[in-house]
């Protein structure tokens, strides 16, 4: 039964994806639930294996698929994968929810919901592969379906451009994760991940250029500064629900690889010379986001830069190759997307009900719109890491790590810098909601549709940085498979 | 039956098929649609005695020979492949001019034209001497001048087909010269069993590089392809499918046939192949990125995957790789498959030929654009097409070579393929784009048009979804050129 529900996670969104491509325009009015019941089924698909995990089985699914290349088509769910499927299915979930409110229904919105399904179904599958060869395929599916999402439905002059952009900055990141993908499996004469358990060995030089080459192609993908280029853009032309799915989920995708690949194929003294630079890096990622996030004057492109500042924490976490560290990043994922998730809603209600984006012309929302400025808050304080919301617990664990680390002046910094981050907070808050209202600001009804999720998650924000143990038992199972097992 | 005689039969189907074609043309009065049904069946015939021929277990083994007068056949795996290839598209693309060259006083010379190009090509591809390499090739490359320039009335058609003609003529005289060169060292124009001294000879060395150059003008080596944008940008767009789906991959294969034929040591073949590739695909991209009218696009573009292909097989060959060469064939199945489509889906959009004049087509023609979006996204290489997979196929072999030269080279050819992103994806933009002030009525193409389409579309998913049994089907290729070199 493992393997069926195994099927679903995947199954369900590219079923929904090909439901609504063949129903077309009949299926304009139901598209939003087809697309839901299909996330619903994939979270519940999640949720089912769980006990087997903890039973410390690991559900999988493999048949052969070219043979003569010695390429099969494997999923496979275990502790490492779980944190990250279930934070994708979960925004999807969010992100479909958010649609019915924010999406106008029109003749091609079967085609926007069966879009959003296969950009699910392509997290879904790279989190799920047990193969190289079918990684890579769902690792672009992903880029391919949200690619054409802001193509079409994206707002602004620049589409075409802006989705060009993004299209071949990331693509560049995949040529990177696809060399080293295929160099591993020319040297272990199989695609199945079964190699990367077992521990990869091959020459110490080859060894250092794969982690170089998988740490570079994926920090495309976190947006790590400065290969963050095509994340503004793109978070800010991108329909909401689009760039919901894009900041909390896509973004975990690239610290998944890094977790996958290097971290879990080689050992830690293998990967120990390149922690000094990944600190560094998630350090001036942090200090550079937080700083465009100042000086942005769009409230999206505000949020959208300060995702390249969060996950600056996540690579850091991960570059102090600590117990901490891993755990804190990892949380950090789960929580941040939670968060991101959060404060872009809010941005929506804020932008659809004034039709403003600049942030300038906004102010003294809070009166008229009492609960997105209880919504932000929470959010903006999660972001700045306030006991007890979600993200303090990810980052306290991510500082710690730095002072565990053998940089103990770079965990210094990062608490530093940690600082900026609760200036733009801040600021962002309550420029909107507090400070005096600019004339001639009119207000529309923002449908339920939209506030419901963003209450919601609100909540959930709040429930997390309460009670995070489960999250962070589910988190602490991963360490035995990183780094050759040191923990 | 005996293998030697089936290898016979295409090329006699074809024959009496071309001129069947006139005659019911000419007899009969025969509208277009049952010319192109009469065709398409022929074509489609003639892969069944291909597909009967069974290499067998060793690669020398997996050789068929036939002699018909002077005239020598070689059905090696490799000549088979992109034999069956060619008819395939052909039958096709017969299917699609039905209602794509409708003028009647003119569809009687175009289906026996067509006809004879593959029959040329497949000549070609089959031959085993260098006499028969001739003949044919002229037969392919005389129909083809006639088929670029069939649309005489329109714009440059006689232009492009001449300057066509003047370039490929060219090309078939050097090879004729380099032929008579290496009669004169070695007294045989046979492709098979050649002492390997021969190669040696200054004589056979000449000869060996005019036979080059002279089919390089026909596959588009760079530089030596400066006709082919016109050529196959001016062509009918049924014409063009068939020039840069099957005709130039096709002279390729004819080169690499000489070439191992010939003796030429095979390593030394291989780095040749690799060297030119790089600059096939690099001029090909760079030249395909500033063009606005999209059949140019194409045209460059070919010019870019010949250089793939040339470089999975110059991988194998250099380093003994049959796998290498196999990802290299089936990278001209895909290819034959995916430009064929691209270029029938442009018949369609005749009207104007820039990449901003495709804008609304995905409101107008819906199936047109899908099959543009599945054709110009597989020879991109996205995931799962079978771009990718042939692309993936390759980097496997190139890869895991320890040599400098071929990670530079692995470099390269991965940096290309980002460049070819640059002007497939807005081609892909353009045509799902809503359209512009100027909103232009298309006609719902009918059946014989959205027939070959799905069919090609479908074809192009198939390949690259499930690979193995096509993958199955070139496993011979690679083993069969590797031992022709020894």
């Amino acid at each position: 039964m493992q393997t069926f529900e195994l099927a679903t996670i995947l199954a369900a969104p590219v079923m929904a994806a090909v439901l609504l491509a063949l129903l077309r325009g009949r299926a304009r009015r139901y598209a939003g639930w087809i697309a839901a019941c299909a996330a619903l089924l994939s979270m519940i698909g999640i949720l089912l294996l769980l006990p087997a995990l903890q039973r410390g089985e690991a559900p999988v699914l493999g048949m052969p698929w070219i043979p003569t290349a010695g390429i099969t088509f494997g999923l496979r769910l275990d502790w490492l994968a779980l944190p990250f499927v279930v934070t994708e299915a979960g925004v999807t979930l969010i992100a479909v929810l958010y649609s019915w409110g924010y999406h106008h229904v029109d003749e091609r919105s079967h085609l926007y919901y069966a879009l959003l399904m296969l950009f699910a179904a392509g997290m879904a599958g790279t989190t799920l592969a047990d193969s190289m060869f079918l990684f890579y395929i769902f690792w672009e599916l992903m880029l391919v379906a949200s690619c054409v999402l802001i193509a079409l439905w994206g707002e602004g002059e620049r589409v075409g451009a802006v989705a060009l952009k993004y299209f071949l900055f990331t693509h560049f990141g995949s040529i990177m994760v696809l060399a080293a993908l295929v160099l591993i499996y020319g040297q272990a004469g199989s695609d199945s991940f079964a190699v990367l358990r077992a521990g990869v060995r091959l020459s110490p030089a080859l060894t250092s250029a794969l982690i170089v080459l998988f740490i570079l192609g994926f920090s495309v993908k976190m947006a790590v500064f400065p290969l963050h280029l095509w994340l503004p853009d793109a978070h800010t032309v991108a329909p909401m629900s689009v760039t919901i799915m894009l900041a909390a989920a896509m973004l975990s995708m690239g610290t998944y690889g890094i977790v996958r690949f290097p971290f879990s194929a080689f050992t830690l003294e293998q990967v120990a010379p390149f922690g000094r630079a990944m600190m560094v890096g998630g350090l001036v990622s942090a200090i550079y986001g937080a700083l465009m996030s100042l000086a942005e004057q769009d409230v999206k492109r505000i949020i959208a830069y300060s995702s390249v500042s969060q996950m600056g924490y996540v690579l850091f976490g991960l570059g102090t190759l600590t117990e901490d560290g891993m755990v804190g990043s990892t949380l950090h994922v789960i929580f941040h997307a939670i968060v991101k998730a959060l404060l872009f809603m809010c941005v929506g209600l804020v932008v659809r009900a004034t039709g403003r984006r600049l942030i300038g012309e906004l102010g003294g929302l809070g009166r008229s719109m009492p609960l997105a400025a209880v919504c932000s808050g929470v959010g903006v304080l999660a972001i700045a890491g306030v006991p007890p919301l979600a993200l303090f617990d990810s980052e306290w664990m991510i500082f710690a790590a730095g002072f565990q680390s053998a940089h103990v002046w770079l965990g210094a910094l990062m608490v530093l810098a940690s600082l900026l981050t609760v200036a733009y907070a801040l600021w962002f808050w309550v420029r909107i909601f507090f400070a005096a209202r600019p004339d001639g600001l009119v207000l529309r009804q923002v449908s339920m549709g939209m506030i419901a999720p963003t209450v919601g998650l609100a909540f959930l924000t709040l429930v997390e940085g309460v009670l995070p143990g489960p999250l962070f038992a589910w988190a602490q199972h991963e360490l035995p498979l990183l780094l050759g097992g040191i923990w | 039956m005996s293998g030697e005689l089936l290898l016979g039969f295409p090329l006699a189907i074809l024959a009496g098929g071309a001129v069947l074609a006139y005659l019911i043309a000419r007899l009969f009065r025969a509208s277009g649609d049952v010319l192109a049904v009469f065709v398409a069946v022929t074509l489609a015939a003639a892969i069944v005695p291909l597909i009967g021929i069974r290499a067998g277990p060793d690669a020398r083994s997996g050789w068929v020979l036939l002699s018909v007068g002077s005239v020598l056949l070689l059905g090696d795996p490799g000549a088979l492949v992109v034999g069956s290839i060619a008819l395939g598209l052909g039958s096709i693309v017969s299917l699609y001019s039905s209602r794509y060259v409708v003028d009647p006083d003119r569809v009687k010379l175009y289906y026996p034209l067509l006809v004879l190009l593959v029959a040329g090509l497949l000549g070609m591809v089959l031959a085993g001497d260098l006499f028969s390499l001739y003949l044919f090739c002229e037969l392919m490359s005389l129909s083809a001048y006639a088929l670029v320039a069939f649309q005489r009335g329109q714009g440059t058609a006689i232009e492009a087909g001449f300057k066509y003609l003047i370039a490929g003529s060219l090309g078939t005289a050097l090879l004729l010269f380099g032929i008579s060169f290496v009669y004169r060292a070695g007294g045989s124009l046979l492709l098979v069993s050649r002492p390997a001294e021969l190669a040696q000879d200054p004589w056979a060395r000449a000869g060996i590089a005019c036979i080059w150059v002279g089919l390089g003008v026909k596959s588009a080596l760079v530089p030596l392809h400066t006709w082919l944008p016109d050529a196959h940008g001016r062509a009918p767009s049924s014409v063009s499918a068939m020039l840069s789906g099957v005709v130039v991959p096709s002279a390729f294969y004819a080169l690499l046939k000489v070439g191992v034929g010939l003796s030429f040591p095979v390593g030394k073949l291989g780095g040749l192949l690799v060297g030119l590739s790089l600059l096939n695909m690099t001029l090909g991209n760079l030249m395909a990125l500033v063009q606005s009218e999209v059949k140019r696009l194409l045209a460059y573009s070919t010019i870019a995957q010949v250089g793939y292909m040339m470089f999975a097989v110059g991988i194998g060959l250099r380093y003994g790789a049959p796998d290498a060469i196999q990802a290299g064939f089936y990278l001209l199945l895909a290819h034959a498959a995916m430009k064929g489509l691209a270029f029938l889906c442009t018949g369609l959009r005749s009207s104007d030929a820039r990449v901003a004049a495709w804008r609304g087509t995905a409101r107008q023609l819906p199936l047109v654009a899908a099959a543009l979006a599945i054709s110009l996204g597989g020879l991109a290489g996205i995931p799962p097409s079978a771009g990718f997979v042939g692309k993936w196929l390759i980097l496997i072999r190139s890869l895991r070579q320890a040599e400098l030269w071929a990670l530079v080279t692995t470099f390269v050819f991965l940096l290309n393929g980002l460049i070819s992103l640059g002007y497939y994806l807005p081609l892909i933009g353009a045509a799902f784009r809503p359209a512009g002030s100027t909103h232009e009525a298309a006609a719902r193409p009918s059946a014989w048009i959205g027939v070959p389409l799905v069919a090609l579309g479908g074809l192009v998913l198939a390949i690259g979804i499930h690979p193995a049994p096509w993958l199955g089907w070139m496993s011979g290729v690679g083993p069969a050129l590797l031992a022709w070199g020894h």
